[in-house]
């Protein structure tokens, strides 16, 4: 579905993607971990177009992304930004009808927001507040949610772990596999490692701006190079 | 007296508004202070001007020719001074400065073109009266007063209720998640710029009928800046608020004390405010929680 190769990606003199190459198949969960400044929100940022690459190609079904973030959207790529980065000043459910932007179908946008709030029903109490005024784990609901109103075939989540209690943790990659099953390609960025291989179908190790090993992701939990420099320390 | 003064200054206080609004729209969503838009809302009054006076249109539809000349140019504004910076990412500076080429650009194109000159619209509407229980007010004044708060209304609706009003929303807390979401920022960015061309028509033409137009007339707008600060920058009810409470308070001022104080009472109002609230009375909600 998504293939990059050899892209890289600079901020200015620093060079922070160093020709990576990856490929993401229609229908799985492809985790890329690596530690924190490893290059994760830089891939995801170009790949929904707010960082333009130095180098390399991006096909995604065979044909390369158009070069605005509001066109990548239009053709099935929608990111969930790192720290939420909900519209603190709307409410949840405008904030909801934002991911929905590009969508004419009125009763299709109406149906999606009962399902969203079926698949985080605390958020059904929280439609009429304010999004600066929600917890940690009600915020990054919403912004999946909001995320999904666009109704992508490949979603990139950066980070969803990040900042949120262990419970919180596990009912958020519980969550994703439930997207997923719903036939929503999956491309998530990880710190947390060990969770996110788990479970994983595929992923790549990424370390400052490279690739340095991919497989399944009950493979890259077994390697010991990875066990060594990720999952050394228990979380 | 006290109703009628009251009265005169919703109306000015109501124009006041108009015009803080149109700045606080493109500060909201540019983070920078507009000051080209004074010279907007001039044009916004010569443009009214000549299509009623020199063409002989009804007072409506000359409104109207007036809203859509203001949006048109505050538009192409937008295209050619802070586009092109914008695709730089500049900062905020550098479009102040480009606004304040543009204000002089403008104000001497004037000059150069149609000259120095002052401008009347015809008396006869702008003199003549309501009289009501012993108040006394001019029509003119209703009819701005009524027209803006019309129009404010209008554009919150707007702003609340469709699409593309809660996009504007969406963009002026975080631009780049807006795109994400689908948004044309460039198109929309547009479109915020037109809405603030069309509020200074409407300004623009009542301003020129209340007094005279003239290429510097857009000097007033420091009063809508400062209204729009009172009101916290950025911050639509911020600003009509801020508008309605300085043209209140400076028609007061000048009926009961003096019109000479006016202005200086309008800077001191803005100081002492901004020393005690310095985001203005609805300074805007920036808190990030993680
Ligand atoms: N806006 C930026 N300007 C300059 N350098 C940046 C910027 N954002 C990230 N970087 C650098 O790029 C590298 C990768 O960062 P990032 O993609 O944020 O990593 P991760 O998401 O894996 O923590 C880091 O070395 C970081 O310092
Ligand atoms: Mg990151």
């Amino acid at each position: 579905m998504l293939s990059i190769r050899n892209l890289n990606v600079k901020y200015g003199q620093i060079h922070a993607l160093h020709g990576i190459s990856l490929e993401v198949e229609t229908g799985r969960v492809v985790a890329v971990v690596g530690a924190n400044g490893a290059g994760k929100t830089t891939l995801m940022m170009t790949l929904a177009g707010l960082l333009s690459p130095a180098g390399g190609e991006i096909l995604f079904e065979g044909t390369a992304l158009p070069k605005e973030a509001y066109k990548i959207l239009g053709r099935g790529i929608c990111l969930v930004p790192e720290r939420r980065r909900l519209y603190a000043n709307l409410t949840v459910r405008e904030n909801l009808l934002m991911g929905a932007y590009l969508r004419k179908d009125k009763a299709g946008i109406a149906a999606d927001l009962e399902r969203m709030y079926d698949l985080f029903p605390i958020m059904r109490e929280r439609i009429k507040q304010y999004a600066g005024t929600l917890s940690g784990g009600e915020q990054q609901m919403v912004a999946i949610a909001r995320g999904l109103m666009s109704r992508p075939k490949l979603l990139l989540l950066d980070e969803p772990s990040l900042g949120l209690a262990p419970l919180m943790v596990q009912f958020m990659f519980k969550t994703i596999r439930e997207i997923n099953a719903e036939g929503v390609t999956v491309l998530l960025a990880e710190q947390n490692a060990f969770q996110a291989l788990d479970m994983a179908d595929d992923a790549f190790v990424l370390e400052t701006g490279r690739v340095l090993v991919s497989g399944s992701g009950k493979e890259l939990l077994e390697n010991p190079l990875v066990r060594k420099a990720y999952l050394g320390v228990k979380h | 007296m006290f109703t009628q003064t009251l009265l005169t200054g919703l109306a000015i206080g109501g124009i006041y508004a108009l015009m803080a609004v149109g700045y606080s729209l493109v500060f909201s969503i540019l983070n920078f202070s507009n000051f080209a838009y004074g010279s907007i809302i001039m044009l916004g009054a010569y443009i009214g001007y000549y299509a009623m006076v020199r063409m002989g249109m009804p007072i409506g539809l000359a409104i109207a020719v007036s809203i859509v000349g203001s949006g048109l140019l505050c538009w192409l504004n937008e295209r050619l001074a802070y586009a092109p910076l914008r695709k730089r990412k500049a900062s905020s500076l550098f479009f102040m400065i480009s606004a304040m080429g543009t204000s002089i650009f403008l104000e001497n194109l004037v000059y150069a073109t149609i000259g120095a000159r002052f401008y009347n619209f015809p008396e006869l509407f702008a003199k003549s009266n309501l009289e009501f229980r012993g108040i006394s007010i001019g029509v003119l004044d209703v009819f701005a007063m009524v027209f803006s708060f019309v129009a404010i209304y209008g554009l919150n609706l707007f702003l609340q209720k469709s699409r593309t009003g809660i996009a504007i929303r969406a963009a002026s807390y975080d631009i780049e998640v807006c795109s994400l979401n689908g948004v044309n920022i460039a198109a929309l960015i547009g479109l915020v710029f037109g809405l603030a061309g069309a509020l200074a028509g409407i300004s623009g033409m009542f301003l020129g009928m209340k007094y005279i137009v003239y290429p510097t007339m857009g000097w007033i707008t420091n009063k809508a800046y400062i209204a729009a600060v009172i009101g916290g920058l950025g911050s639509l009810p911020g600003a009509v608020v801020g508008g309605v409470l300085l043209g209140v308070l400076e028609t007061f001022v000048s009926a009961y004390v003096s019109s000479v104080v006016r202005d200086v009472f309008s800077f001191s109002l803005l100081v002492l405010l901004l020393m005690v609230m310095p985001t203005g009375l609805f300074g805007r909600f920036l808190e990030e929680k993680v």
